[in-house]
């Protein structure tokens, strides 16, 4: 899987900080609030107008 | 006579508006303590001693000509080294970044510079502004003045040596999971982090863009109001600060607590985590003492803070990773072993989980929105466990997750790190304040009604001078 990532210089480096990173990286997150689904919102949604500037 | 080592910025620019000191004079008596005590302390990255000096100098004719810019003006400050100052390199502490030129000042650095301010130097970091106290780095880790064989605390590690060995009044710092609050904490300053927006992050190497926030490290709550307003303020480069007029800050700071309404989130460290007993006790006698201040007190719940701990660390990983991918790819061995294993994680994090995290947040935002409601502030505990020892790894480890400050990195609120007391062996005690979003004159107001009753924040530590041999 670290192959996988591009992480074979890593892997070969710190074999064991690579399956440390694994481990953590696909964690499931803790069971969510009420009211909170896979279709609920994020917390930012992309605002086109914040890109405009006054130049 | 005035000891320059811990004149405050309020204090000190009294000094200089009424001509009483030159900013030259104070500027050279702290390039000299840096150079007399910092090869213990490592703070600084690098001292820009002739420009300090010249910008003091150019300070002082514009007071002496009656043409005071502001309470910033000939007053001496330090710079966390992320963020960008035209023509030096911005390392952030890193191998990686060690021959990197900035083509311009950041955002907050060059309104320092139209304030007046005299930049000292740049101030080290734990590298990338996350890994920890690394020893495999071109530079070494800053050290704790309190007790050198302690963490400082980071990633704001230079700026919170600087300020508590008196190297410094002011110092910028960043904070994406308490960066600013864990040396605060560490080194028994003030840290604080605003209202995400309501300062620019324009210039500032990024670590996880919708957690990173600019924040002033000082001595005294004052100050720290002091040197907020001379960095916040809408950034028309910057799509994620507010367009808004930055709030006052000044005005009410003294106006004390009576009728304040503060909630304690005690279940963190008394339910959710094992908290140190020293940290507990002292967070207990400051909520005795907000409430013989007046303050309405208050013990409120929110979710548990594994979830809030999940939530920012997965935002934190996906978005560290995708700045870093590159050359955790093809250099790996040029980061700090503590950095890669930080950034690494960010590789295995999937889109959906990254995407679940961001649900998460907006549900925990919504969450501390509605327990505000009826609060002015909140308490809670900033470190849950002593400092452990700088060159202990594992116990640093353990010490990235024992915290509560992420949690207000997760709202974008503002917290701010106060001295709550000492171990009986000198090691700074410290709690939050926390508030709504852009109502930092409120935090600050809790935190110096706090700060003036206790005299915490104004313990210094057992700093040595060693006279230099002149030769």
């Amino acid at each position: 899987m670290a192959e996988q990532h591009g992480l074979s210089k890593a892997l070969k480096l710190d074999p064991e900080g690579v399956a440390a990173a694994v481990e953590r990286g696909q964690k499931p997150l803790g069971p969510l609030p009420k009211g909170t689904t896979s279709i609920s919102s994020p917390a930012h949604i992309f605002n086109p107008a914040r890109f405009e500037r006054d130049e | 006579m005035t000891d320059l080592a811990y004149l405050s910025v309020a204090d000190g620019a009294q000094l200089l508006r009424a001509k009483k000191l030159s900013p030259v004079e104070w500027t050279k008596a702290l390039l000299d303590r840096i150079a007399a005590i910092d090869e213990h302390y490592n703070a600084f990255l690098v001292v820009t001693a002739d420009k300090a000096l010249a910008q003091a100098k150019a300070a002082e004719a514009e007071i002496v000509k009656g043409q005071w810019r502001g309470p910033m003006h000939g007053v001496p400050y330090a710079a966390k080294d992320i963020f960008d100052i035209e023509g030096m390199a911005t390392t952030c502490h890193s191998k990686i970044r060690k021959d990197h030129r900035a083509a311009s000042d950041a955002f907050v650095v060059k309104k320092l510079r139209d304030a007046g301010a005299v930049l000292l130097g740049k101030v080290a970091l734990h590298e990338f502004a996350t890994g920890g106290p690394a020893f495999d780095l071109p530079w070494p880790p800053a050290r704790n003045p309190w007790n050198r064989d302690l963490h400082p605390g980071g990633s704001s590690s230079g700026s919170g040596a600087a300020l508590a060995a008196g190297m410094a009044p002011a110092a910028l710092g960043t904070d994406t999971g308490g960066s600013v609050r864990n040396p605060a904490t560490c080194c028994g300053i003030i840290g604080m982090k605003p209202t995400y927006g309501a300062v620019s992050l324009n210039g500032v190497f990024p670590l996880t863009y919708s957690l990173d926030h600019v924040g002033p490290m000082t001595r005294t709550v004052e100050d720290n109001a002091i040197f907020f307003h001379a960095i916040a303020g809408h950034d028309p480069r910057d799509p994620t600060t507010a367009n808004r007029a930055t709030p006052d800050c000044l005005t009410d700071l003294k106006a004390g607590l009576k009728g304040v309404r503060i909630g304690v989130v005690e279940h963190f460290y008394k339910e959710d985590a094992e908290a140190d007993p020293a940290q507990v006790r002292a967070i207990e006698q400051a909520v005795a003492t907000l409430q013989k201040l007046g303050a309405q007190v208050k013990t409120i719940r929110l979710s548990p803070l594994a979830l809030w701990t999940d939530c920012n660390r997965t935002i934190h990983q996906a978005e560290a990773y995708a700045i870093h991918e590159t050359d955790v790819q093809e250099r790996p061995e040029d980061f700090s072993a503590l950095t890669r294993n930080r950034l690494l994680p960010g590789a295995f994090v999937s889109s959906a989980k990254y995407i679940r995290a961001q649900q998460l947040r907006g549900a925990l935002c919504r969450e501390f929105a509605d327990a505000m409601h009826d609060l002015d502030a909140v308490v809670t505990l900033s470190s849950l466990l002593l400092p452990c020892r700088i060159d202990d790894l594992a116990a640093v480890a353990k010490t990235y997750d024992q915290q509560c400050r992420l949690v207000f990195n997760v709202t974008g609120t503002p917290a701010i790190s106060v001295p709550t007391g000492h171990t009986a062996s000198g090691v700074p005690l410290a709690m939050q304040i926390a508030g709504r979003a852009f109502d930092e004159p409120m935090v600050y107001r809790v935190a110096q009604a706090f700060c003036a009753a206790t005299g915490f924040a104004d313990k210094r530590p057992p700093i040595k001078i060693v006279e230099r041999a002149v030769a």
